[in-house]
């Protein structure tokens, strides 16, 4: 360790490791999230020819009432889709953990999918079903069944409970869990009857994971593109106008883009601040020695818990197999015929052969990307404590409060003219799918490094194995099942990605996303159905393959 | 193999020093141990000495050669862990061959090695053996192994024995203790067990709050303790009250309780002053009737309290004119029935008793 030349400083020498990475993250996220992230601010504060600050921008956008009503639809969705979630989730969990529900092991499984799956597909599942000229709609109306609209609000928060009570489920299952059996005997000891004991003692004690994960759920919901593209007809979302705005089939506006992509950043930073500040901060760890029994109820009830636990995990994934089925059906043009075909998958592959490479292709190179970075990072945060880890740790969790299509418009205003233009290639889309992962390679990899002793790695580096080389040699290796399994579960993630590269894309790495949500306006519904089918096939294989590897908890965290 | 020189080695955490500007001098070949309390900064010391804590201040070094700015991996230490910390995805002899692979020993070279540091921790046979199939003993003789397999110029050791059964932690401190002779490897343990440091060490250094209060032999710090945290520290003590009624030259008179006696007064010593003094149980003995006391000897009145008998000692519990407690340890002995209530006479020799100023209560 000699003093580096002409400064006074020595870096320490177990130090030098994690300085060196957290140097190289800093770097990535500093050019590819912070950079853009601070394009779409100024973007938004600056006059049109960029030479004075000003809130002009603002000011216009919140003039109109259309805009207005964007952020207001954004949020009402968003709380009710919340509310709903948690609502559902809640007893599910119970459920889960308190009473002996019959396969709850399948049952589980089952309940953690729709993280894996496509909410966009899912989206897309219920317009086929219930749509204007849905499968359901018209049999129904055939039958002279009138059939309300599931456009607009009630479609998209229906989706979002669906595909986003994990975040809630989950959580709440392994704090109840958790909880010590011997405080909730102390409650019965002192009189209190069990139904008492459960609201006074275990609720109170879970209400910490279960209120995180209805913030994580909020920021989803916030952030989401494909869903209210899919069903919000003429109601505004916030994410969605600031993609129209941006792309535009009439004019373009990127300052009024801006001005909306930094309110939804401010929003949905916020609620994260929220929830890692005062929430996840206040989970009380009692570490059960003894697991609670399982809670004894009349036949009856007990009957009517297990519907309901399986009915909810069997009703959200009811439009991935819809799909699925739909898509060996007959499709002329928009219109559905019951005949087995394989008409669409005939047309998928000799129409969109490109796009299905062009998804395995990004999706893998940037879940490749992701555990390079993240895989390092998340062993540093792990590791070591400083003021600069913690920065390190705020910011490589700062994407997961980012939406797709911001951190998108950030990334084309930052790389499109200058030093470093990346715009109409394929990296752009790389590394903007690098960037909203990285959250989850990091988070899953410090969470095996704390399982591992740090002891390890001294041992190692006492026989005279230098840092680099142990952590290559022996970190890796010894954390490689849990590493596996977080790339695989980033991969399936990326493959159906959809509100960074609707904006992203261009001509020749249009993604199997692009092709369906294309076809939304179009005619293609078969080919869309089939590609459907076949993201959600991408999903579930390795996850199935790879099912023994993964934990539900580490799909919780994606 | 090298003696270990540490020149005003200082560390802190945030507000904690664990270190507070340490030297020492550890000779080549020695066995020498940090005892002391949780929290008084052993481990940090010996970390410092492996690298994987850096100084403030000061400096380390290995003989002649200056050790603590090079990074932990080109120290040349063999270190055991207290938690063993054996690699899991290895065997054993892959684990033993470790350090060895790092240093690009030629193959062959390595399997002999390994093959001589099994016999060395007698483990012989057991090198295709996965960790997990091993009881905690022989998990414990691989972390010595492997350290040792590199021939490091020094062996550290962090409570390697604290977390086996208190049989085994007996039988393991004399292997490692008969090992460290027959290789003469400089050595550094770290223990809370007084008994331990005792039992196995050269030297030891008594530690607090990252300070060393005493340095010196087994005997030295038993019978000699330097301060009253020491003589505490190292085992049970009575500690007494007095006050120098009257000094002269190097003698002092002492009153404890309403006995005065004579003592060799420590030269910062005057009348007036209060004292603690601190004897061990077993230096104490009762009078028999009529038996005086012999040279050198002081006797104080007492009562006893209470008697204990735990097999190999009799303890018991007295108590002083002035109501102060006096604890009493001696072999068994059927010949002493002592029983709750009797008067009896105490001696002790004066070259048993410590002589500290008094302890803020
Ligand atoms: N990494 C650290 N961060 C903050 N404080 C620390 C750290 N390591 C040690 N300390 C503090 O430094 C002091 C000395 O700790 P050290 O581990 O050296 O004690 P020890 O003598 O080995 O104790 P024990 O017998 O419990 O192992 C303690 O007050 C401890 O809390
Ligand atoms: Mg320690």
């Amino acid at each position: 360790m000699r003093p580096l030349p002409g400064l006074n400083l020595q870096v320490a020498p177990l130090a030098r490791l994690p300085v060196a990475i957290g140097a190289i993250a800093f770097l990535f996220l500093g050019v590819f999230l912070v950079y853009p992230l601070w394009c779409v601010l100024s973007a938004s504060v600056l006059t049109a020819d960029g030479s004075a600050l000003t809130l002009q921008n603002y000011a216009k956008v919140l003039s109109r009432t259309y805009y207005r009503a964007s952020i207001l639809n954004s949020l009402t969705i968003g709380a009710l889709a919340s509310l709903s979630t948690t609502l559902i989730a809640l007893p599910l969990a119970i459920g889960i953990a308190r009473l002996e529900i019959r396969g709850k092991l399948v049952l589980i499984g089952l309940a953690a999918l729709p993280l894996i799956l496509p909410s966009f597909v899912g989206a897309y599942a219920l317009l086929l079903l219930f749509g204007r000229s849905g499968v359901i709609t018209q049999a129904l109306n055939a039958w002279g069944i009138p059939f309300g609209s599931i456009y607009g609000t009630p479609g998209i928060v229906f989706v979002y409970t669906m595909t986003l009570y994990p975040y809630v489920l989950l959580p709440t299952v392994a704090a109840l869990k958790a909880v010590d059996r011997s405080v909730e005997e102390a409650a019965e000891s002192l009189g209190s009857t069990p139904a008492r004991t459960f609201r006074t003692v275990t609720l109170p004690l879970v209400a910490p994971s279960v209120l995180s994960g209805t913030l994580l759920v909020l920021i989803e919901t916030l952030e989401n593109f494909g869903v209210p593209a899919v069903l919000a007809e003429d109601k505004t979302i916030l994410a969605v106008e600031a993609y129209k705005l941006f792309i535009g089939e009439t004019a373009t506006n990127p300052a009024a883009a801006a001005v909306l992509g930094s309110l939804l950043i401010a929003l949905t930073a916020l609620i994260l601040l929220i929830q890692r500040r005062y929430i996840a901060g206040r989970r009380f760890a009692t570490g059960a020695r003894r697991v609670p029994p399982p809670i004894k109820l009349t036949a009856p009830w007990h009957i009517l818990a297990t519907l309901y636990c399986w009915g909810v995990v069997l009703l959200a994934l009811v439009p991935f197999f819809a799909i699925l089925t739909l898509s060996f059906l007959e499709f002329r043009g928009p219109v559905l015929h019951r005949a087995f075909s394989l008409g669409n998958y005939a047309e998928l592959f000799s129409t969109a052969r490109g796009p299905l490479a062009n998804t395995l292709i990004l999706a893998s190179l940037a879940a490749g990307l992701a555990g390079l970075i993240g895989i390092p990072v998340g062993w540093v945060l792990a590791r070591t404590r400083s003021s600069l880890t913690s920065v390190l740790d705020v910011v490589s969790t700062l994407p997961f409060a980012i939406a797709g299509t911001v951190l998108a418009i950030g990334l084309v205003i930052a790389f499109n003219s200058g030093g470093l233009v990346l715009t109409g290639g394929w990296l752009i889309i790389v590394i903007a799918y690098t960037v909203r992962k990285l959250p989850f390679t990091v988070r899953a990899s410090s969470a095996i490094v704390h399982q591992l002793d740090p002891a390890l790695e001294e041992a190692s580096v006492s026989l005279g194995v230098p840092p680099l080389v142990t952590f290559l040699r022996l970190t890796v290796p010894l954390m490689l099942g849990g590493i596996v399994s977080g790339l695989v579960l980033t991969w399936v993630t990326l493959a159906s990605e959809l509100s960074s590269t609707v904006v992203l894309y261009s001509g020749p790495w249009r993604t199997l996303t692009v092709v369906m949500f294309q076809a939304l306006e179009g005619t293609g519904a078969g080919v869309a159905v089939a590609a459907a089918s076949l993201l959600i096939g991408i999903a579930l294989i390795p996850v199935l393959i790879a099912y023994r590897l993964l934990r539900a908890n580490e799909l919780s965290m994606l | 193999m090298s003696s270990i020189a540490i020149e005003g080695a200082r560390r802190s955490f945030a507000s904690v020093l664990a270190v507070r500007d340490v030297t020492l001098k550890i000779e080549d070949g020695e066995f020498f141990t940090l005892l002391g309390p949780s929290g008084c900064g052993k481990t940090t010391l010996l970390r410092l000495i492996a690298g994987f804590a850096e100084l403030e201040a000061g400096r380390i070094s290995f003989g002649d050669t200056r050790i603590d700015t090079l990074p932990p991996h080109r120290r040349n230490i063999g270190m055991v862990f207290q938690n063993y910390a054996i690699f899991p995805n290895l065997t054993v002899a892959g684990n033993i061959a470790y350090g060895l692979k790092a240093r690009n020993v030629p193959r062959a070279d390595v399997s002999r090695r390994v093959e001589e540091a099994l016999a060395l921790v007698r483990l012989t046979g057991l090198g295709e053996r996965w960790p997990h199939q091993l009881s905690g003993g022989q998990l414990q003789r691989v972390a010595i192994a492997r350290a040792l397999v590199i021939r490091p110029e020094v062996l550290l050791l962090d409570e390697p024995l604290s977390n086996l059964d208190a049989r085994l932690r007996v039988d393991m401190r004399g292997e490692i203790r008969q090992l460290q002779q027959r290789l003469g490897i400089t050595t550094v343990y770290v223990t809370h067990d007084q008994e331990e440091a005792l039992a196995v060490s050269q030297r030891i250094a008594v530690m607090e709050a990252g300070r060393i209060e005493q340095l010196g032999s087994p005997e030295d710090v038993y019978r000699r303790p330097a301060s009253l945290f020491v003589a505490r520290f190292m085992g049970t003590t009575n500690v007494l009250v007095g006050v120098v009624a009257a000094r002269q030259g190097a003698h002092m008179d002492v009153r404890i309780g309403t006995t005065t006696v004579s003592l060799q007064a420590p030269h910062d010593m005057r009348g007036g002053d209060r004292l603690n003094l601190c004897v061990r149980p077993e230096a104490l003995r009762i009078l028999g009737i009529g038996e005086g006391t012999k040279d050198g000897e002081i006797a104080l009145a007492a009562t006893i309290a209470s008697c204990e008998f735990i097999g190999p000692l009799i303890r018991l519990d007295l108590t002083l004119s002035d109501g102060s407690p006096l604890k009493l340890a001696m072999l068994d002995r059927p010949l002493h029935p002592a029983a709750a209530g009797d008067r009896v006479s105490v001696a002790f020799g004066v070259d048993r008793v410590s002589i500290f100023p008094q302890a803020a209560p």
